[in-house]
């Protein structure tokens, strides 16, 4: 569904990438999550991806469409949920999608049913502009599928939603995806690229650091942890140790023979332990 | 379809805004100062004072010869106040003077200092000719003091003689004059019609681009140039608009409007082109304002030509308002070229469609995400 290969894009033309010599694909049918810190040059791929950014150098197609010679048809089988809510504050949640409906030269869906899928149903006759920054969130996502995309681009699209509605959001993506539309899944939030994502790309400093799977990262770089809590001089502490390296056993083993030991439990890498730990790099 | 949808949403987001109503409020205000304010011709009187320092005699044959042009042929007493001062004067009104005749040269040069307007003392030479001292203003040309200098010293009739000698050719014949306030009519349609429609358009584009929507527009089949034309369209309506509430009150159905709504159209297709690409290069109003400001202040100059006449250079002429100006006096003038509104129009039509195509190259390579 997406092909990459040999991107290079530079802002100002000028050698310095803001991404460099990127490559990868994604099936169709497949979550793919695209991960990495801010700056990293997330954004940027995924404006060449979608034509919103000139592609300078590489090959790049996505649904079948060389994105070299962009066509304007490729967009009704694409959809894209934009990090920053980008609604017409002075119309109303239906009109906005009522009014992106008819720019479609595809079969579109039921502005209402969108808006009752996001849960903003009562809302549809109020004006964006007094929405919530969750709100329009939710109204930019809804946007994103009124042409039934089978190419869908989403960023950040749990960003500033409460945990009730992010799991709404997230149920909608499992059930499009089973649907079998394609998710490109940009993301810092790692919680929801290893619930969603059957694979993810790490992205720092404008270069692919490593694509596989979740699972396959855990068993290849996830350790097997102990996280104890225990006090010592009066103060309650917390570490966490490797059942593997031997210099962590025998402090474990210290702390269990000298300490009071207050909680103690195995625990599993998580994926951004791993972002950490194969990129040298925080997410935040 | 997906061109109608769109001007159809730009109107809902013009009608909810604030811009749409600034431009049609701005035009209902021109039309009130134009009505209201704008006598149908200006006056065109000036005001003079002068000390006839000149025996009894003297002074009353001069008078004699000022009361032939008063407008009732009769002097008044009157009283002026000025600087804190009272001064009695005799005044005469003609169709294109106000003289005082004062009691002092004190009183002229005062009154010429305090009201800035020409003051003389008119007295006898050795030769017992009539002679005059001026009280200027400093501002006064060379050419108005010289001919202070030679009207009244130079025989009249070798002035008489010379004028007879001009020869005059007329070039026009049948011209109907237009009254002072339709006169104000072109450049007030040119700069709150069709000029305005520029400040207004860059600042839909930067309202659209705070919230976003280009770039979700970015990513849909409709293409970027239909996004724009839409705006063009909203635009060039109240450009209309705000151009016929202006125009039909002054002119009442005595123009071609035909003509007036191909040259709005026409000039305001152009100017919001302009607005258009401006907008393509900056962010926000604040940045793009000194481009906007310097540009209304050149685009502004062919209308001090056009209140000048006499003021008409080359360089004035190539600047896109002055055939803009022209094109709509043509238009209200009573037996006016329908020629030249007609070939305007065409230039600012081409001249649009090319900076049009230029902002949607622009667009098209300023989207970011």
């Amino acid at each position: 569904m997406i092909k990459v290969e040999g991107l290079y894009h530079s802002y100002l033309k000028d050698g310095n990438y803001a991404v460099k010599d990127v490559n990868f694909e994604v099936g169709e049918g497949e979550i793919f999550g695209f991960l990495g810190p801010s700056g990293a040059g997330k954004s940027t791929t995924q404006g060449i991806l979608t034509g919103l950014l000139q592609l300078q150098k590489g090959n790049v197609s996505v649904a079948g469409y060389d994105i070299k010679n962009i066509s304007r048809r490729m967009f009704n089988k694409i959809g894209m949920s934009f990090e920053q809510s980008n609604v017409y504050s002075k119309m109303t949640a239906r009109e906005n999608l009522a009014f992106y409906a008819r720019l479609f030269d595809v079969e579109t869906r039921d502005p209402m049913e969108l808006i009752e899928m996001v849960g903003l149903k009562g809302k549809e006759n109020i004006k964006t502009g007094e929405f919530s920054k969750g709100m329009k969130h939710r109204l930019t996502f809804a946007r994103s599928m009124i042409n039934n995309p089978t190419m869908w681009f989403l960023d950040e699209p749990t960003t500033g939603l409460d945990p009730a509605i992010a799991a709404t959001i997230k149920d909608i993506i499992k059930k499009r995806n089973k649907d079998g539309v394609t998710v490109f899944l940009t993301t810092h939030n790692m919680f929801i690229a290893d619930e969603l994502c059957h694979r993810v790309g790490f992205i720092v400093d404008g270069e692919i650091k490593l694509i596989d799977s979740p699972k396959n990262l855990k068993l290849q770089y996830g350790e097997k942890l102990v996280e104890v809590e225990f006090a010592e001089k009066g103060k309650i502490r917390k570490d966490c140790f490797s059942t593997i390296i031997k210099e962590d056993k025998d402090n474990l083993n210290r702390i269990i023979a000298e300490k009071e030991i207050l909680t103690m439990h195995t625990k599993e890498a998580t994926l951004e332990e791993i972002f950490i730990k194969v990129t040298g790099r925080e997410l935040a | 379809m997906k061109m109608w949808s769109s001007f159809k949403k730009e109107l809902i987001l013009a009608s909810r805004g604030f811009y749409f109503y600034v431009e049609l409020g701005f035009a209902i205000v021109i039309l009130l100062v134009v009505l209201f304010a704008v006598p149908e011709d200006f006056s065109t009187t000036s005001t003079e004072y002068l000390f006839l320092d000149l025996p009894r005699q003297g002074q009353e044959a001069f008078k004699d010869v000022l009361l032939e042009n008063d407008i009732d042929g009769k002097i008044e007493e009157v009283e002026i106040e000025a600087g804190g001062n009272i001064y009695t004067a005799q005044l005469m009104v003609s169709d294109e003077q106000e003289i005082y005749i004062l009691d002092s040269e004190q009183a002229v040069r005062d009154l010429a200092y305090s009201e800035r307007n020409l003051g003389a003392v008119v007295q006898l030479d050795e030769d017992n000719r009539l002679s005059y001292r001026y009280y200027l203003q400093g501002y006064e040309s060379t050419r108005l003091k010289n001919l202070l200098s030679i009207l009244f010293n130079e025989s009249t009739l070798v002035l008489e003689e010379r004028i007879n000698n001009q020869e005059v050719k007329v070039l026009t014949a049948g011209f109907e004059p237009i009254t002072d306030r339709e006169n104000t009519i072109p450049p007030l349609v040119a700069f709150s019609g069709s000029l305005m429609g520029m400040f207004v358009m860059a600042a839909y584009i930067f309202l659209d681009k705070k919230e976003g929507v280009i770039e979700a527009y970015a990513v849909t089949p409709s293409s970027v140039w239909r996004y724009l034309l839409s705006k063009v369209f909203v635009l060039l309506l109240t450009t209309l608009v705000s151009g016929l509430i202006i125009v039909v009150p002054v002119m009442g159905f005595s123009i071609n409007y035909g003509l007036l709504l191909l040259l709005l159209l026409a000039t305001g297709f152009f100017s919001s082109a302009l607005g258009l690409l401006i907008a393509s290069f900056y962010d926000n109003m604040t940045k793009a304002f000194g481009v906007i400001y310097f540009l209304f202040f050149i685009l502004m100059v062919p209308g001090i030509a056009y209140f000048i006449p006499g003021w008409d250079p080359f360089w004035v002429k190539i600047i896109p308002t002055y055939p803009m100006l022209q094109g709509f006096k043509e238009i209200i003038l009573p037996k006016g070229d329908i020629i030249y509104p007609l070939l305007t129009s065409a230039g600012f039509l081409a001249g649009g469609l090319v900076v049009f195509a230029l902002t949607n190259i622009r667009f098209k390579r300023t989207l970011r995400v």
